[in-house]
Formats: structure tokens, C-alpha cells, sequence
């Protein structure tokens, strides 16, 4: 480019990156580095939140490693976050494919009021979304959900307090949490697919399926698929929704990653155990990124 | 033929935007009711969608007996604070990955975009006891800063993504009327990239507002609680007979959302996409 050699003719320190940058540096080296660094070698210590000095051994990952406990909270977290993705990104995509075909028959603002109103779920802290359901689920005799199952003669569903039923209705709050974030990016995904192929199926007499399957979907596949890895790391990572609706039970039925990490160190002052389950969670989206920085740099090759 | 295809196809939008609104409203309507409602008609079996009253009587208790309003400007004050950080570190570094060409510029962006991916659980864990060392808990400037860097990955690319749309000949202008860099950023590229950082204010804003752990495990000080830990531990506080306190107490930590959602709608929507659909 020949605009930036004619900027560096005459090199001053604001031509380098440094002043730009270094703000930014410190604080994340501070706040980021250090600490993801810290947190990898406090689970080769018995650090406890007791005493401030600790020495270092392998006992702590012998012991987490040989725990069924740990399998559990890993089936549980697994559980949590492929059905809350799969059904968040199937439900965003169907909103978007509505509010969009909305637009083109229907009357804009419509639109705009269906796609604020899932929006809304997804701005709102995620306690107050576990309180919220907490009251949907409530199971005395004033809950909503369970006087609605019951005008279907469905009686006494425990929502929360039996354990199957309990992962499962976390799921749910999930999905009404984070499908506004799918169905966002899918839309803006729509808005890209070309008018003049759907006119040409149009012509061609292709029926909405075929329509769906053959032109929509492959031309927002990339839009979708990083979307996928994106929730799929933040959904690992979720912690505030389930500690206000469930506090990860019953026993420990809801219990995810990022919770037993917590617990293991406030609980049980187990600082080493809480960092061998954090940085378990770290490698789980380290993988995650490594598979979002292939795709990306694929389609950039393209 | 075409036209009863056109009907059904209406038929079946307006009922998709029925049930939809309903799955993603209804949960909120119900805690709207709930918050009006008095003890005796929490009790009412079945329950009515509806109070029969509309008295801000519980708003009042929540926001004074329960300290809410305390909870309120707490976290009113670390959100500004943040956006305040956030503008002052991220309109430089945007600006310098945007414009100044460097060597392993791309990589750096790449590392920068990975602690986005980092739980601020895992960050809390050494921070916590760092600071506890240095009696920085229940503090301010530190929880700020712990918002500000979390916040930072997803503010500096999207900004930097925005600076990206502006020509190059705009700054190129500048510097020949003798503009400096400084010059050239404060005073020809900040007006323009204002849409752009507006955006990402508001993503900011939710984020930090909904922020959890964090204060969480930094802050044991309950006059220093944002409205999340003060939600929760009110919420561990209450029973049954206080159900619609903690419902007005969560209208009261959504009301702010709401404002500047319905203000703002638009950059939510770019914001969002920026990345993923330009990637």
C-alpha cells in the first residue's frame, strides 16, 4: 500500500504501536495473563484460601482425576451445553427465518417488536433470569407452570427438586436466556443471502424446504457454524443463571464446571482443587478457540 | 391459487410471532404481575394472570427496606466507570491496530480476541487472592478494572473492526494539512466512529450490568453490592412470603436494561453482527 509507506517517511514514536497499545497490554497482561497462568499452577499446589503459604504437588490432580465426582460435573456441564446450543441456535434460526419473512409480507414493525422482545431475554443479568424462572417453576400450589401442566391433568411435575427434571428445566431457561443471540446473527445472515438465487428458485418452482436447504441454509453455514463454537465456549462458562435458579441442585443435579470450581474453593477452601476444575474448563474452550481460529482463517483464505 | 398462498403463509408468521412473543415475554409478564400482587393474592389457587391492584407499595419496600436502590447506584457507578475505562484504552488501541502497520499485527489481535473466550471465573481465583493480600478487596478502583478487562477483548475488536470502514485518504487529508496522529484521531476519525462506539457502549452496558462472579467473589461489603449480588442475597434472604419483593427487586435490575434497549435497539443489532457476518 503506498498511503502507509508516505505515513512512515519520517518514523516518530506515535508512528509506532506502542502508545496505541500499551494500555491495553497492561491491563490485560495484569488481569488476563498473570492470573490464567496463576490459576494453571495452583492446581499443581495444595494452595488453600486459608493460609497463604503452599507447596507444590500432583496429589490435587490425582485426586480429581480419580474422583467420579469430576466425570459427573463433566456429564452434567456436557449435557447443559449441547442441548441449550443445539436448541438456541435451531430456535434462533427459525425467529430469524419468521422475523425476516415477516418483514417481506407482513408490516415492519412487527417484526422489530418480535425481535426486541427475544432480544430483551438475552440483555436481561443472568440472576434475575434464574430468579425468573425460579418463580415460573415454583412448585406450590401458586406456580404458574405447574397450575398450567395441571389444566392438561398433568399433576405435581417437580420442575426443580427432582434431579432429572431439574437439568432439564435449567436447559430451558437457558434457551430462552441465549436463543435472541442465534437468531440475531442468523438474521443478519439472511440479509446476505442473495435475492436474485431465491427469485430464480422462485421461478424454478421450488417449495420452501428446497428453498431452505439448498440456498438459505449453505449461504449462512458460516455465520451459523461460528456462532455454534462461539456459544458453545460462553455456555461452558455459565455460572450466575444456575446459581439463582437451582444453586446447582438437587444434590448436585445441576451442578456445572464453573460451579464446582467455585464451590471447591469458597466452600472448601480448596483453592488447588477450584483451579484443576478451572483449568479444566480453560483447556475445554482452548480447544474450542483452536477449532474458531481454523474456520476463521480458513474462510479468510477463501 | 397464489393468493390463498399468500394468506396462509401471512396466517402462519402472525401466529410464529404469537408464540414467540409469548415464550420470551410471558416469563417477564409474570414477574411484572407477581411484583404488584399482595401476600394474600400470592396465595389465590390456581393464581391470577393479573393483580387486582396496582399498588407500587412492594416497589417501595424493595427499593428502601431491601436496599435495592443502594444496589442500584453501585452498580450504576461500576458500569460508568467501565465505560469510562473502556473508552480510554479501546479508542487508541482500535485506532492502532486499525491504522498502524506492524509485524505480527494479526497475531496479537488473535491473542487479544482469546481472552474473550476466558471465564472471569478463572481470572477471579489468582485476583482474588491477590488482592486480598494487598487488602483490595471491597474496592472500587479494582472491581472497575476487573470489569474494564474483561470487557476489553470484545471492545477493542469491535472498534478497531469499525475503524476499518473509514478510508484511509480520510486521515491521509489530515496529515497533509499538518494534522498529527493525535490530531487525526480526536478530531477527524472520533466523530465518525462514534455510531461504532456507541455499540459497543451498549453491549458494555449489558454485560457489565449483568455481570455476576465478579463482584461476587471481590465484594463481601453489602453496601458495595451491584444489584446481581444484592438480587442473589436477597433472594437466599426471602421466602415465600416475600416472593413479590424479590419480583419488584428484578424489575427494578431489568429497568435499566430495558430503557436503554428500547433506546438503542439498532447498535445492539449492528453491534452483534459486526464481527460475525463481516468475518
Amino acid at each position: 500500500m503506498p498511503s502507509t509507506n508516505t505515513l512512515l517517511k519520517h518514523k516518530k514514536f506515535s508512528d509506532t504501536p506502542i502508545p496505541w497499545l500499551l494500555p491495553l497490554f497492561i491491563i490485560l497482561a495484569f488481569m488476563f495473563v498473570y492470573p490464567t497462568m496463576q490459576v494453571i499452577i495452583y492446581g499443581f499446589t495444595n494452595a488453600k484460601i486459608t493460609s497463604p503459604n503452599y507447596s507444590f504437588t500432583l496429589r490435587t490432580y490425582k485426586s480429581i482425576l480419580s474422583n467420579p465426582s469430576t466425570y459427573y460435573t463433566l456429564w452434567i456441564t456436557i449435557i447443559f451445553v449441547f442441548f441449550s446450543v443445539l436448541f438456541q441456535t435451531l430456535l434462533g434460526l427459525a425467529i430469524a427465518l419468521a422475523v425476516d419473512k415477516g418483514e417481506s409480507l407482513l408490516f415492519k414493525r412487527g417484526s422489530i417488536f418480535v425481535r426486541i422482545s427475544s432480544l430483551l431475554s438475552w440483555a436481561i443479568p443472568g440472576v434475575i433470569v434464574g430468579v425468573v424462572w425460579g418463580f415460573i417453576y415454583s412448585e406450590t400450589g401458586t406456580g404458574i407452570l405447574i397450575n398450567l401442566f395441571k389444566s392438561l391433568n398433568i399433576e405435581n411435575i417437580k420442575f426443580l427438586t427432582d434431579p432429572k427434571n431439574a437439568l432439564v428445566s435449567v436447559i430451558v431457561a437457558n434457551i430462552w436466556r441465549g436463543s435472541a443471540q442465534s437468531m440475531i446473527l442468523s438474521y443478519a445472515g439472511l440479509k446476505t443471502v442473495g435475492k436474485a438465487q431465491i427469485e430464480a428458485s422462485n421461478i424454478d418452482g421450488a417449495n420452501a424446504w428446497q428453498r431452505l436447504s439448498k440456498i438459505i441454509l449453505p449461504d449462512i453455514f458460516p455465520v451459523i457454524s461460528t456462532n455454534i463454537i462461539l456459544n458453545t465456549i460462553m455456555t461452558f462458562n455459565t455460572f450466575d443463571m444456575v446459581w439463582s435458579l437451582t444453586g446447582g441442585g438437587p444434590g448436585r443435579a445441576t451442578e456445572v464446571l464453573a460451579m464446582t470450581s467455585y464451590k471447591a474453593i469458597f466452600n472448601n477452601y480448596s483453592i488447588s482443587k477450584g483451579s484443576t476444575y478451572a483449568t479444566l474448563l480453560l483447556l475445554i474452550n482452548s480447544i474450542m478457540a483452536v477449532i474458531y481460529f481454523n474456520i476463521l482463517r480458513k474462510r479468510e483464505e477463501d | 391459487m397464489k393468493k390463498s398462498n399468500q394468506k396462509g403463509a401471512k396466517i402462519g408468521i402472525i401466529i410464529s410471532f404469537v408464540l414467540i412473543t409469548m415464550f420470551f415475554l410471558g416469563p417477564l409478564l409474570w414477574v411484572l404481575s407477581l411484583s404488584f400482587k399482595t401476600v394474600d393474592e400470592l396465595f389465590y389457587v390456581p393464581p391470577k394472570l393479573f393483580p387486582e391492584t396496582f399498588s407500587f407499595e412492594n416497589y417501595r419496600q424493595a427499593l428502601w427496606q431491601a436496599d435495592i436502590i443502594t444496589y442500584l447506584f453501585n452498580s450504576i457507578r461500576i458500569v460508568v466507570g467501565t465505560i469510562i475505562g473502556i473508552a480510554i484504552v479501546t479508542i487508541p488501541a482500535g485506532y492502532g491496530f486499525s491504522r498502524i502497520k506492524f509485524k505480527g499485527s494479526k497475531v496479537i489481535q488473535f491473542l487479544v480476541l482469546i481472552f474473550q473466550m476466558i471465564s472471569p471465573l478463572i481470572i477471579s481465583i489468582p485476583l482474588y487472592r491477590y488482592f486480598s493480600k494487598l487488602n483490595l478487596l471491597n474496592n472500587w478502583t479494582t472491581l472497575t478494572l476487573i470489569y474494564i478487562a474483561i470487557a476489553l477483548p470484545f471492545a477493542t475488536w469491535t472498534l478497531k473492526g469499525y475503524f476499518d470502514t473509514i478510508p484511509i485518504s480520510i486521515d491521509e487529508a489530515g496529515t497533509i494539512d499538518g494534522c498529527s496522529r493525535w490530531k487525526v484521531l480526536t478530531e477527524i476519525l472520533m466523530p465518525l466512529i462514534i455510531p461504532g462506539f456507541v455499540s459497543v457502549i451498549v453491549i458494555v452496558f449489558v454485560t457489565s450490568w449483568s455481570q455476576f462472579i465478579v463482584p461476587f467473589i471481590m465484594i463481601s461489603d453489602s453496601r458495595m453490592f451491584p444489584i446481581s449480588v444484592g438480587l442473589v442475597n436477597l433472594q437466599s434472604s426471602s421466602d415465600t412470603i416475600s416472593t413479590q419483593l424479590l419480583a419488584a427487586a428484578c424489575v427494578i435490575g431489568i429497568i435499566p436494561t430495558i430503557i436503554v434497549f428500547i433506546i438503542l435497539q439498532r447498535y445492539i443489532v449492528s453491534a452483534l453482527t459486526a464481527g460475525a457476518v463481516k468475518g
